[in-house]
């Protein structure tokens, strides 16, 4: 199966080394990944903002690439389910598309529903608070929302538990927003930085020393806010963790 | 055009697609139910603030109205007065300073302001919500949520296990005027989401299973 | 770039033991919803079950309002049409004129926040009186509800207790709410012995019965009605439900979701006048029939107006009702304002970060989150796409379209992290407000991949 890694801008541009953990993953899993250069971004941001008309030409470029690949594979939860939930309706006037939403992947749904490895050689002895990432929860289905009556389930907990010495731990609140939310956190900044410096607190109290989710966004919005407050936790994105000793 | 033909007019207009009543059976046939109606009845009660007595086994029917007497001097000493609604006898029953007098004995609703206690019968209850239904019983229904406590009568084999249940009773097919369900007493948590008992109507209500 | 709503909620931030107390709140009736909805294995079903009822009677409303009016005036009761708030108000008018009727007792009724029925009565000489408790405190307040159904979640309780001192003479400094409860307790028996006329709005109305069936904890809206031979009942179209049967799945669902309990301590079925009494019943329209054709919001009719989506939306909880400029706040209020007038209510629409926790929540499957998407998609051709947005995208857009000018800002983003810091956190940078920026990586990916370096 060929799996094309999808990497999103923000990650490309401040996050490069979570692709770069993101591609060891996938190979060392026997995969044969391939990252289709020239990447540039989903058009979530626009669509989020409002500009669903901007995201149209990103997605068709978007598509155009991945093209040939059976998985689309890519490190951050809300960027695949935009490309999941919204491309079909962005590209309904073409004539034939190469993506299909069932092949796009957040790295960790692949990995727990598809590559369901086993063992990994990782070894991370630290404490970790999950981020339980909106969009990962709600609509990718990464774990059980708090709202809905459904038994537990956390695929990140799952991966996690792969990893040597690592003891995991998840906020009050488990899945409440961190108030990151695209161009909200900057239109939105009061709420957005309260939420966010609530949400930080919460993990902090777990007494983790680092928060880790599927989200590279989520996570640069509260390191926005722990770098500013000089806060005792570090953020690192889930294949990093993954990713350790390769 | 009348403002009735409008509103029909542009209803009909705009809705689109429709739907089809949906199939309750499966979820009414999953929905949650008790080994023991009554002791869930009573758990779901005391949780809304009510208090539930039981007669003991055995209580003779004859008797059952002396228990429901009994039960009230227990859980309201003190009280001086005591309106009954239609079904509920209790005459001969209360120590002779407790003013009783029927619902019926009443000239206004207002005058029912003041009633300590009102002792009413209900038709079934509900195991999952503590809920008991009672309809028409005449005049004054104001009874109900007026005075400051409420002692309900119910069979303790006219309990239903959920909602759904509930709604398809006999009692509630039949026409009425009126008809309610009460779980426990009136409450509020309007200053501060503080929990507080006798909002408007009972202050206390006490279930009495026979 | 900023609405009307981030700034109102910069405000209401500035207090801020008052919004992490108001968050904690609204937390806590959330977790009281969450216990209650784990206590019924079937729960989810309830919610598909409810969903479907909805999407049955909002489809079928002439046949379902035909039937209910039928059987509600072989019940005896008198029913009326209003086609917009004005003609709402104007028979609650004519209906109390009609009785000489001079002191009104109300229940709570979100229709009539709506309308704007208490200062029409006002002006028109009816003293109107709410009986709810946090709707008589933000009355006597001269305020409006913050929330649907906990209409004075905002205040504290030494500022209700300095209220009741003015107005029902309680002692000073006594703000136990217990205390405070039965004062007013005290105080409004007296005005509902005095009241002329009752009026309540609707949680159902049911179309095989003709019933009105009125949901409180208080027992407010049943001490009104009982006390009084002139009652008049008004509910929006979308709360007509089929049957009792479908109100099985209801009455299950709504206090849980609401407040976190089983069911509401009083569900009252009304369905005749009271013996020599009348029993008015207004059907009021008011824009419900226009929702029925906005392609992709046909669901909000599925409101059954509980308030679960208040408690869970992380923005309202650290906003306030108040922040929003719809009478309705939170994410149900954000999507009914819209659909009321988008060009006056576009504002609220920032206030959502997207999580989609109220689309989880509702009772009814609302897709809440889902619609203030669509709305945000529609801001602009209506002339109220936020300017900076709206360039921030469309620059963002310029260089993600060409994956060459996308690698040059790669190559270029890190000088900003050796910028100076004035000219990063500019006041205009919100983002550096109270976060540091996000530091770029020297190498890209695209460049570290081009070169071979991911191994």
């Amino acid at each position: 199966m060929k799996v094309g890694l999808f990497i999103p801008c923000y990650v490309n541009a401040v996050y490069p080394q979570v692709g770069v953990a993101s591609y060891k993953l996938l190979k060392y899993l026997g995969l044969d990944v391939e990252y289709p250069v020239d990447q540039t971004c989903c058009g979530q941001p626009m669509a989020n903002a409002g500009f669903e008309g901007s995201a149209r030409r990103l997605a068709d470029q978007l598509d155009e690439k991945f093209a040939g690949y059976d998985y689309v594979v890519g490190p951050s939860a809300s960027c695949a389910v935009f490309i999941k939930g919204h491309y079909q309706e962005l590209l309904k006037d073409k004539p034939h598309r190469c993506l299909s939403e069932d092949r796009v992947y957040d790295i960790c749904g692949f990995l727990h529903d598809v590559v369901k490895p086993s063992s990994l050689p990782a070894s991370f002895p630290h404490k970790v608070s999950i981020h339980n990432s909106c969009h990962g929860v709600r609509l990718l289905g990464l774990s059980s929302p708090s709202e809905r009556n459904i038994p537990y389930f956390n695929k990140l907990r799952n991966l996690l538990s792969l990893v040597r010495g690592i003891e995991i731990t998840e906020p009050e609140r488990p899945d409440e927003c961190c108030g990151f939310g695209g161009m909200f956190s900057i239109e939105e900044d009061a709420v957005s930085l309260a939420m966010g410096r609530s949400k930080v607190q919460r993990h902090m109290a777990t007494g983790a020393e680092y928060i880790t989710g599927a989200d590279s966004s989520c996570l640069m919005h509260q390191e926005g806010i722990i770098r500013r407050e000089h806060l005792p936790i570090k953020v690192i994105h889930i294949v990093e963790i993954l990713a350790q000793g390769l | 055009m009348g403002s009735r033909e409008e509103i029909f007019e542009k209803l009909r207009a705009n809705t689109a697609a429709t739907y089809d009543y949906p199939d309750l059976g499966p979820l009414e046939s999953e929905a949650l139910t008790y080994s023991d109606r009554a002791a869930a009845f009573c758990e779901s009660l005391t949780e809304a603030g009510g208090r539930a007595v039981t007669a003991p086994a055995g209580t003779a029917s004859e008797d059952l109205a002396a228990f429901v007497a009994q039960t009230l001097s227990v859980e309201y000493p003190g009280v001086r007065s005591v309106v009954t609604a239609p079904g509920v006898d209790l005459s001969g029953l209360l120590p002779e300073e407790v003013k009783l007098s029927a619902v019926g004995d009443f000239q206004s609703p207002e005058a029912l302001d003041g009633s300590d206690v009102a002792v009413v019968r209900a038709r079934f209850g509900v195991a999952e919500n503590g809920a008991v239904w009672i309809d028409d019983f005449g005049k004054y229904r104001a009874l109900l949520f007026i005075a400051e406590a409420l002692v309900i009568v119910l069979d303790r084999n006219e309990i239903v296990d959920n909602m759904h249940q509930a709604y398809v009773r006999n009692e509630l097919q039949a026409p009425r005027s009126f008809g309610t369900f009460i779980s426990g007493p009136s409450k509020t948590a309007d200053i501060e989401q503080a929990l507080v008992f006798g909002a408007h109507g009972a202050r206390s209500v006490t279930v009495v299973l026979v | 770039m900023s609405t009307m709503h981030s700034r109102a909620a910069a405000g209401f931030l500035k207090d801020g033991s008052h919004a992490q107390w108001h968050d904690d709140t609204l937390w806590m009736v959330r977790q009281k919803r969450d216990r209650m909805s784990r206590r019924l294995p079937e729960w989810e079903h309830l919610r598909d079950a409810a969903c479907a009822l909805k999407m049955y009677s909002n489809s079928h409303l002439p046949e379902l309002l035909a039937q209910f009016e039928h059987n509600a005036t072989a019940n005896g009761a008198v029913v009326h049409w209003a086609r917009d708030a004005r003609e709402y108000r104007e028979t609650v008018l004519k209906i109390l004129r009609d009785h000489g009727a001079h002191l009104f007792i109300k229940s709570k009724s979100m229709l009539a926040e709506e309308c704007g029925l208490n200062p029409y009565l006002e002006e028109n000489g009816i003293e109107t009186v709410e009986s709810d408790l946090g709707e008589r405190i933000v009355q006597l307040m001269h305020v409006k509800p913050s929330h649907i159904v906990l209409p004075a979640v905002h205040i504290r309780r030494q500022e209700i207790g300095r209220l009741f001192e003015k107005e029902m003479g309680t002692e000073q400094g006594n703000c136990d709410p217990t205390y405070l409860t039965h004062a007013a307790r005290k105080n409004l028996r007296e005005i509902f012995k005095k009241a002329d006329a009752a009026m309540t709005g609707a949680n159902f109305a049911v179309a095989s019965t003709g019933e009105m069936v009125v949901c409180t904890n208080e027992g407010n809206a049943d001490i009104g009605t009982s006390l009084h031979k002139l009652q008049i009942t008004a509910f929006g179209l979308d709360k007509i439900v089929p049957d009792l049967r479908s109100l099985g799945v209801f009455t299950r669902l709504l206090a849980r979701s609401g407040t976190g309990q089983p069911i509401t301590s009083y569900t009252t079925h009304y369905a005749r006048p009271q013996e020599g009494g009348e029993f008015h019943i207004i059907i009021v329209d008011n824009g419900r029939s226009d929702i029925l054709a906005k392609k992709g919001h046909e669901k909000a009719l599925n409101c059954l107006r509980c308030g679960a989506c208040m408690n869970t939306c992380p923005v309202y909880r650290r906003s306030g009702g108040y922040s929003y400029t719809y009478f309705i706040p939170g994410p149900i209020g954000i999507n009914l304002g819209m659909l009321r007038d988008p060009e006056k209510y576009s504002d609220n629409v920032s206030a959502c970060s997207l999580c989609m926790s109220c689309s989880n929540v509702c009772p009814a499957k609302v897709d809440l989150g889902e619609q203030i998407y669509l709305w945000r998609q529609d801001l602009d051709s209506l002339g109220k796409a936020d300017k900076i947005k709206k360039a921030v995208s469309g620059a963002l857009n310029t260089v993600m379209k060409r994956p060459a000018v996308f690698n040059t800002a790669l190559k270029l983003a890190p000088m900003v992290n050796h910028a100076p810091r004035p000219l990063v956190y500019a006041k205009i940078n919100t983002w550096g407000s109270g976060r540091e920026m996000p530091r770029f990586a020297t190498r890209s990916f695209n460049s570290l991949w081009k070169k071979g370096e991911v191994k």
